[in-house]
C-alpha cells in the first residue's frame, strides 16, 4: 500500500512540468555557484599569490636585517570560502606585521572592490537560503490543499488507507526525489571543481559533505513545513500566501532583527573609540618615556663604545617597559572588547537561531571557516606570527627589535655585504580550524535543524489528520 | 467601459487575502527598516561626533610638528535611512599625515562581522526583493486564473474589446498594489519627519526621486506578471514562470554580472600595488644613498688638500645637493605611487563599469544603482571622499611643512651629540604642546545631485524601456490569447 | 428478488449534520439500502445530498446520529467502512499528468487489488465507454465526461459491496447516460448497494429501486420506484418543491 502511494507520488512529481522547470533552474543555479565559486578562488589565489611575491620582492637587494621592520600577512583563499562566502569578504585581509605594537588587517574585499559589495556573490550559501527554500515551497505548498483544489484527495481518501500513511506516502515519494535530484545537482556541480583545477583536501571534502547536508536539512525543513502548512490551508493561494511570508520573516528578518536587538543588548565600544583611547594612552607614555630618557646620565668613561652600550641598555630597558605597558594597556581594553563582543554574539545567535535560516547560515559558515571566528582567528595566528618575527629578527639582528635602538651606522669603507635572503623571513601559514572543532561548533546548528524537521513533519500529521478533505 | 473594467480590478483586489497581507507586510517591513535606519543613522552620526572629538583631542596633544597625524572620519549621510548601500562595507576614516597615503579603513563590517552574517534590511531592499515579489504574485494570474474562473468567457461574450480589457488588467492591478505600497511608504517618511532628521531640501528631492523609482520599478513587476498571465493558458505554469524570472533577475543576473566583469578584467589587489610601490621606493633610496655616497667620497677625494673654507663651502654645497636630491626623490616616489593608484583606480573602474552594465540586464540592478547614487551611499562615496582626502592630504601637509620650517629642525626630538671630549650628550624636546588650531579643516565632499542627475535619468529610462516593452509584450500575447 | 437474501448494506439512523455556521444540512435523516438496491436521492441544489455522502466517507463527522455500512458506523472505524465503500464525485478529478491507465492502476491498488491486470483495465474502461486510443492519453486532455466515465472505471474496479454516486451522469452525453444506467443494472445485479443522488428525474425513475425527494436535508419522499410507476415523478417533484417553496421554513408535507 505504502509503497503504491510512493510510487504514485514519485512518478507525480517527475511527470510534472514544475518539478522539470525547478530541477532545471536549481542544477544551473548550483553549477553556476560552483562554477563561479572555483573561479573566484582560482582569481584570489592568483592576486593572493601576486601580493605575496611583491611583497617578498619589496625585500629583495636589502643588505642589513635591521632594515627589514616589518612584514605583511595576507589571509590566503580558501576554497570552501567562495562556496560559502560568510564573511570572508568583510574583513580585512592584509595585515602589516611589525615585530611589536597592534595587528590591524584592512582591505578588506568588498571596502577594496565594493562593486562585488552591491550585490555580493551567488554562493552555495546563497542557493540554499533562497533560492532552494523558495523552491521547497513552490514544490509543497500545494502538496495537501491543491489536490484538494483539483485532484482526487476526496477519491484517495475514499479508500481504506489512514490518513497517517498517506500522508507518508507524500512525504517519502517527496523527499526521495527531491533528495536524489539536490545531490545528484550538488554533486556535478563538487565535479567542476577538480575540473576547473580546484583540488580540495579529503577534510575539505568532508567538510563540503556536511554542508550540504546542512543544505539538505534546511531544504526537508522547508519542504516539510510546506507540506504542514497545504495540510493547513484550505486553497493554494492561502498556503502560498502563509508560505512567503514565513520565509520572508525567517530569512530576512528575524536573523537581523536579533543581531540589532543584539546590539541594543550589549554595550560594545566601537574599534574607533579603542584605537583614541589607545593612541591617548600612547602620547602620554611616550611623552614619559622622552623624560626618562632626558634624565639620563651618560656613564662616565673615555670608550665610546661602553657608553654606546650603557646608552642602549638603559634605552632598552625603558622602551621594553614602556612597550609592556603599552601592551598591557592594549589588551585590557582589546580584552573588554573582545567579552563585549561575545556577549553580544552569543545573544544574536541564540536569537536568531529561532530561524532555521540563521541556523543553516551559521552551520555552512562555521564549516567553510568563514564565521565571523574569522576575524579572531586571523588574528591571534598573526598575534603568534608577530612573536615569531620578532623572535626572527632579533636572532637574525641580536637586538630588542620594535624596541628603542640606536644604530649608528658608518661608512668604514668595508666591502660590501651580501643582500639578506628575504625567503629566510617566515612565512605566514593560516592554520584552518580543526574539523572536529567546526562540527562540535556546528552541533547545534545540526540539531535545531533536525528538530524543526521533526516538529514540521510531526505538525503535518497532525494537521492533516484534522484536514477537511470535502 | 474601461471605468467599470477597472472598478471591478480594484474592487476584487481589496477585497481579497492577498491585498491585506500585502499591506500588512509592506506596512510592517517598511516601517521596521525606517526605523532601524534612523536608529543606526542616528547612532553613526553620535558615533562620528565623538570620534571627530577625540581625533581633535588627540591632535592636541600632539608635541611634534612631525609626528603631526589627524585621523579624519566620514560622515553619515541621513539618506542611508532609506538606503544604506555600502555605508557598511567602505572604511570609515583615513589617517593624514605625510608618511602614509589616503586610504579608507576599518568598515563597520570588517569591525563587527556579526553585523556582516546577516545585512541590514533597508528600503531599497524591502522595495527590490519584498515589493517585486508580491507584485508577482499580485498579477501572474490576472488573465489566465480568470480564464480558469470562468469568467473571462463570460466578460468576453459582452462587446469588450481586448486592448481595453487588458489595459483596465495593467491599470487595475497596478491600483490595487499602489494603495497597500504607497500607505506605507508615506508612512515611513512621515516617521523620519517625526523623528526630526535634517535632510536638506536637495536630500528631500533625492528622496522623492527614490520613491518615484520604487513605484517605477514596482510597476514593472507588475505588468510583468500581467504578461506571464497571458504567456500561459495555467495560472499554474505562468506562477512558476514567473518566479523563475525573478530568482533569475532580481537574484542572480544582478550578481552574475559583477562577477563576470571581476573575470573579465583582472584587477589585482591593492597589497599587490602597495607592494610595488615599496618596492620602487626602495630602489629609489638606494639610488639615492648610493649617489650621496658617490658625491661625499668625490667631496672628500677632491677635498684633500683644500684649506678649511673651501670644505666648509663644499659641505654646504653638498648639503643642499643632498636635500634638493631627496626632494626629488620623494616627489619621484610620491609621482610613481599616485601613476600605480591612478593606474589600478582606472582598471577597477573599468571592471566596476563593465559589471554595473552587464547586471543592468536586470531591473532589480537598475533599480538598486539609482537607489544607491540618489542616497549618495554607493561607489562615489568611497572616491569622492578619496579624492577630497588626497586634497586635503596635500593642504594639510603643506601646513605641517610651513610649520616646522617655522618652528626650526628638531623642535620635539631627541639630539644626541658624540664627543670623544665631552662624552655623550642627549636633549630631548620637552613637553612643548605644538598649536595646531590653525590647520586647515576638512570639508565634506557632496556629490550635486545635478550631477548624478544624468546617470539616474539613464536609470530612469531603462526602467522605463523595460516597462514598456512588457506592456507591449503582454498586450500583444493576450492578443493572441485563447480565450475559451 | 428474494426477501431472505437481503442483507442491510448503507444505513443512515437518525442523521443529522449541523455545520457550524448554523446551517443544518441533514436534519434525522432515515433510509436504509440493500444488496441489489439502486436508492436515488433527488433535491435541489443544497438539499443536502452531498453531505450526505460526505459523512459516508467520513469527510464529515455527522452532528449526531449514524451512517453504517455493513452495520459499522463510518465515523467509528473509518477504514473498515472505507473497504466497503467505493465514490463517483460529482465532478471527477484525477491526476492530470497521468495517463488513464496510470491513474486506474494506482487506485485500484489504493482500493488494495493489487492483482488486476492491465487487460482488466482495458476492458472496464472500454465498459465504460472509453474507447482504446484514449487509454493511454493523460487525465488533463479528457473532457469532463471522459473523467466522469474513468472515475466509474475505479468504482466498479474497486469492487464494493456499496457503491456512492454524487451526481454521477451530470456531464455524461445521452449514449453515455443511457449505457451508465444499464452498467448501474448489472452493478446492481452483481449484488451491489447503490446510493445515488442526481437531478436526473428521468434516469432516476428508470434506473432506481428506490426514490427519496430531499429538501433542506429532509426526505419530502421515499417511495418504491414500483409504487411511483403511474405517477408523473416530474409533477410530484414540482409539486413537492413548490409547496416547500411556498412554506420556505416548513416542519414537512
Ligand atoms: N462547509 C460548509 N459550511 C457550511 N455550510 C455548508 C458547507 N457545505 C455545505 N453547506 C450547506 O449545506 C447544505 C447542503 O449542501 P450539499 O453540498 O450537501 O448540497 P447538495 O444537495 O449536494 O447540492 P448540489 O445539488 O448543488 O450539489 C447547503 O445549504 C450548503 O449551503
Ligand atoms: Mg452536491
Amino acid at each position: 500500500m505504502l509503497k503504491t502511494l510512493v510510487e504514485k507520488e514519485i512518478r507525480e512529481i517527475l511527470s510534472s512540468t514544475k518539478f522539470i522547470y525547478t530541477f532545471i533552474v536549481c542544477l544551473v543555479l548550483i553549477l553556476l555557484s560552483f562554477y563561479s565559486g572555483a573561479v573566484n578562488y582560482k582569481l584570489n589565489v592568483t592576486h593572493w599569490e601576486a601580493a605575496n611575491a611583491e611583497n617578498l620582492r619589496s625585500f629583495e637587494g636589502i643588505k642589513e636585517w635591521y632594515r627589514v621592520t616589518e612584514n605583511r600577512i595576507f589571509l590566503p583563499p580558501q576554497p570552501l570560502a567562495t562556496l560559502v562566502s560568510g564573511v570572508s569578504n568583510d574583513i580585512g585581509r592584509t595585515a602589516n606585521i611589525e615585530p611589536s605594537g597592534e595587528i590591524v588587517a584592512d582591505d578588506s574585499r568588498y571596502n577594496e572592490e565594493p562593486a562585488y559589495a552591491y550585490f555580493r556573490f551567488i554562493d552555495l550559501e546563497f542557493i540554499f537560503l533562497v533560492v532552494l527554500a523558495l523552491f521547497a515551497i513552490m514544490l509543497g505548498y500545494d502538496a495537501i490543499c491543491g489536490e484538494k483544489e483539483k485532484g482526487p484527495l476526496k477519491l484517495c481518501l475514499s479508500n481504506a488507507i489512514p490518513r497517517t500513511k498517506f500522508l507518508l506516502g507524500k512525504f517519502i515519494g517527496s523527499f526521495a526525489v527531491l533528495s536524489v535530484s539536490l545531490i545528484v545537482s550538488i554533486g556535478l556541480g563538487s565535479l567542476l571543481l577538480p575540473m576547473l583545477g580546484v583540488f580540495l583536501s579529503s577534510e575539505e571534502w568532508l567538510r563540503l559533505a556536511l554542508i550540504v547536508l546542512a543544505g539538505l536539512l534546511y531544504f526537508g525543513l522547508f519542504l516539510a513545513m510546506s507540506i504542514m502548512v497545504s495540510s493547513m490551508a484550505q486553497r493554494t493561494a492561502t498556503s502560498f500566501l502563509i508560505l512567503l511570508i514565513i520565509w520572508i520573516g525567517s530569512t530576512l528578518i528575524l536573523p537581523r532583527v536579533a543581531v540589532l536587538l543584539s546590539g541594543r543588548a550589549v554595550d560594545v565600544p566601537t574599534v574607533d573609540e579603542l584605537g583614541y583611547q589607545k593612541a591617548m594612552y600612547g602620547t602620554e607614555q611616550w611623552k614619559e618615556f622622552m623624560n626618562t630618557l632626558g634624565n639620563y646620565e651618560a656613564i662616565d668613561n673615555d670608550n665610546m663604545e661602553e657608553v654606546m652600550a650603557n646608552f642602549n641598555k638603559f634605552m632598552d630597558s625603558i622602551s621594553i617597559a614602556r612597550e609592556d605597558k603599552m601592551n598591557l594597556y592594549r589588551s585590557r581594553l582589546n580584552e573588554q572588547r573582545y567579552n563585549a563582543e561575545l556577549e553580544r554574539s552569543q545573544i544574536a545567535f541564540a536569537l536568531a537561531r529561532i530561524s532555521p535560516s540563521a541556523s543553516l547560515s551559521l552551520a555552512t559558515s562555521t564549516l567553510a571557516g568563514t564565521s565571523p571566528n574569522l576575524k579572531d582567528k586571523f588574528y591571534q595566528q598573526a598575534k603568534n606570527y608577530q612573536t615569531s618575527l620578532k623572535e626572527f629578527l632579533s636572532g637574525k639582528t641580536g637586538m630588542n627589535v620594535g624596541g628603542g635602538m640606536m644604530i649608528i651606522e658608518l661608512d668604514d669603507g668595508s666591502p660590501e655585504k651580501d643582500p639578506i635572503d628575504p625567503s629566510e623571513i617566515p612565512q605566514f601559514v593560516y592554520e584552518t580550524e580543526s574539523l572536529s572543532t567546526s562540527v562540535k561548533d556546528t552541533l547545534p546548528d545540526f540539531a535545531l535543524l533536525i528538530l524543526f524537521n521533526c516538529i514540521f513533519i510531526s505538525g503535518a500529521f497532525i494537521s492533516f489528520n484534522r484536514y477537511d478533505a470535502r | 467601459m474601461l471605468n467599470i473594467l477597472i472598478q471591478k480590478e480594484l474592487k476584487s483586489i481589496i477585497v481579497s487575502n492577498k491585498f491585506i497581507v500585502t499591506f500588512v507586510i509592506c506596512s510592517i517591513l517598511l516601517i521596521m527598516s525606517v526605523l532601524i535606519g534612523i536608529n543606526e543613522y542616528k547612532q553613526a552620526v553620535t558615533q562620528y561626533e565623538t570620534v571627530h572629538q577625540m581625533a581633535d583631542e588627540r591632535i592636541q596633544q600632539v608635541s611634534s610638528w612631525h609626528s603631526v597625524s589627524y585621523r579624519e572620519h566620514r560622515k553619515p549621510s541621513p539618506l542611508m535611512i532609506f538606503t544604506s548601500g555600502l555605508s557598511y562595507d567602505i572604511g570609515r576614516w583615513s589617517d593624514i599625515n605625510s608618511r602614509s597615503t589616503v586610504k579608507l579603513k576599518n568598515s563597520i563590517y570588517s569591525d563587527d562581522p556579526i553585523f556582516a552574517v546577516f545585512r541590514i534590511i533597508d528600503f531599497t531592499f524591502i522595495v527590490q526583493i519584498i515589493f517585486s515579489l508580491l507584485a508577482i504574485l499580485f498579477t501572474f494570474d490576472a488573465v489566465n486564473g480568470e480564464k480558469e474562473q470562468g469568467t473571462l468567457r463570460l466578460i468576453f461574450s459582452n462587446a469588450v474589446p481586448r486592448t481595453k480589457y487588458i489595459l483596465a488588467k495593467c491599470i487595475g492591478t497596478w491600483l490595487g498594489l499602489l494603495i497597500p505600497i504607497l500607505i506605507p511608504i508615506l508612512l515611513s517618511v512621515l516617521i523620519v519627519m517625526l523623528f526630526q532628521i535634517q535632510f536638506s531640501s536637495q536630500e528631500w528631492i533625492r528622496l522623492a526621486i527614490l520613491i518615484f523609482i520604487s513605484i517605477l520599478y514596482t510597476s514593472i513587476f507588475v505588468v510583468f506578471g500581467v504578461f506571464m498571465s497571458t504567456m500561459s493558458r495555467s495560472s499554474n505554469v505562468s506562477f512558476l514562470l514567473s518566479l523563475v524570472f525573478w530568482i533569475t533577475f532580481v537574484l542572480i543576473l544582478p550578481r552574475g554580472g559583477v562577477m563576470a566583469s571581476g573575470n573579465i578584467v583582472s584587477v589585482p589587489r591593492i597589497a599587490e600595488v602597495e607592494g610595488l610601490k615599496v618596492s620602487y621606493a626602495k630602489n629609489k633610496w638606494e639610488e639615492y644613498y648610493k649617489n650621496m655616497n658617490d658625491i661625499f667620497a668625490d667631496s672628500r677625494n677632491n677635498n684633500t688638500e683644500e684649506d678649511e673654507d673651501i670644505s666648509d663651502d663644499m659641505m654646504w654645497a653638498n648639503m643642499k645637493a643632498q636635500d634638493s636630491l631627496r626632494k626629488e626623490v620623494t616627489r619621484d616616489i610620491e609621482g610613481n605611487e599616485a601613476t600605480l593608484l591612478e593606474d589600478w583606480e582606472n582598471k577597477r573602474k573599468a571592471q566596476q563599469h563593465l559589471g554595473f552594465m552587464l547586471s543592468r540586464i536586470s531591473p532589480a540592478a537598475v533599480f538598486q544603482l539609482a537607489a544607491m547614487s540618489l542616497s549618495y551611499t554607493d561607489i562615489d562615496l568611497k572616491s569622492s571622499y578619496e579624492s577630497a582626502l588626497r586634497n586635503y592630504r596635500i593642504e594639510f601637509n603643506k601646513y605641517i611643512d610651513k610649520k616646522s620650517e617655522n618652528a626650526g629642525p628638531g623642535a620635539g626630538s631627541i639630539m644626541i651629540t658624540m664627543d670623544s671630549d665631552k662624552g655623550m650628550d642627549l636633549k630631548v624636546g620637552r613637553d612643548n604642546a605644538i598649536d595646531v588650531s590653525d590647520r586647515p579643516k576638512f570639508t565634506h565632499p557632496k556629490v550635486q545631485l545635478g550631477k548624478i542627475l544624468p546617470d539616474v535619468l539613464i536609470n530612469i529610462s531603462i526602467l522605463l524601456l523595460m516597462f514598456t516593452s512588457l506592456l507591449g509584450g503582454a498586450y500583444y500575447s493576450f492578443l493572441k490569447f485563447d480565450l475559451r | 428478488m428474494l426477501e431472505n437474501n437481503k442483507q442491510v448494506i448503507l444505513e443512515a439512523i437518525n442523521l443529522t449534520k449541523k455545520y457550524d455556521d448554523g446551517v443544518v444540512a441533514l436534519d434525522n435523516l432515515n433510509f436504509q439500502i440493500c444488496n441489489n438496491e439502486i436508492f436515488a436521492m433527488l433535491g435541489g441544489n443544497g438539499a443536502g445530498k452531498t453531505t450526505t455522502i460526505n459523512i459516508f466517507l467520513n469527510l464529515l463527522e455527522p452532528t449526531s446520529g449514524d451512517a453504517k455500512v455493513c452495520g459499522v458506523s463510518s465515523h467509528i472505524e473509518p477504514l473498515t467502512v472505507k473497504q466497503n465503500l467505493a465514490y463517483v464525485s460529482e465532478n471527477v478529478m484525477l491526476y492530470p499528468n497521468f495517463t488513464a491507465l496510470q491513474n486506474l492502476d494506482f487506485f485500484t491498488q489504493l482500493g488494495g487489488r493489487l492483482d488486476v491486470s492491465k487487460d482488466e483495465y482495458r476492458e472496464v474502461l472500454m465498459r465504460v465507454g472509453l474507447a482504446e486510443q484514449v487509454h493511454n492519453k493523460k487525465l488533463k486532455s479528457f473532457s469532463k465526461g471522459m473523467r466522469q466515465k474513468c472515475g466509474i472505471a475505479i468504482a466498479i474496479l474497486k469492487d464494493t459491496k456499496a457503491i456512492l454516486f454524487d451526481e454521477p451522469t451530470s456531464g455524461l452525453d445521452p449514449k453515455a447516460g443511457y449505457e451508465f444506467i444499464r452498467l448501474l443494472n448489472d452493478l446492481k445485479d452483481e449484488g451491489k448497494a447503490v446510493l445515488m443522488s442526481t437531478h436526473d428525474i428521468f434516469r432516476a425513475k428508470e434506473a432506481a429501486d428506490t426514490i427519496a425527494i430531499m429538501n433542506e436535508g429532509k426526505f419530502l419522499m421515499k417511495e418504491k420506484a414500483s409504487t411511483l410507476f403511474d405517477k408523473d415523478l416530474e409533477s410530484l417533484y414540482m409539486q413537492y418543491m413548490a409547496v416547500h417553496g411556498l412554506k420556505p421554513t416548513t416542519e414537512g408535507v
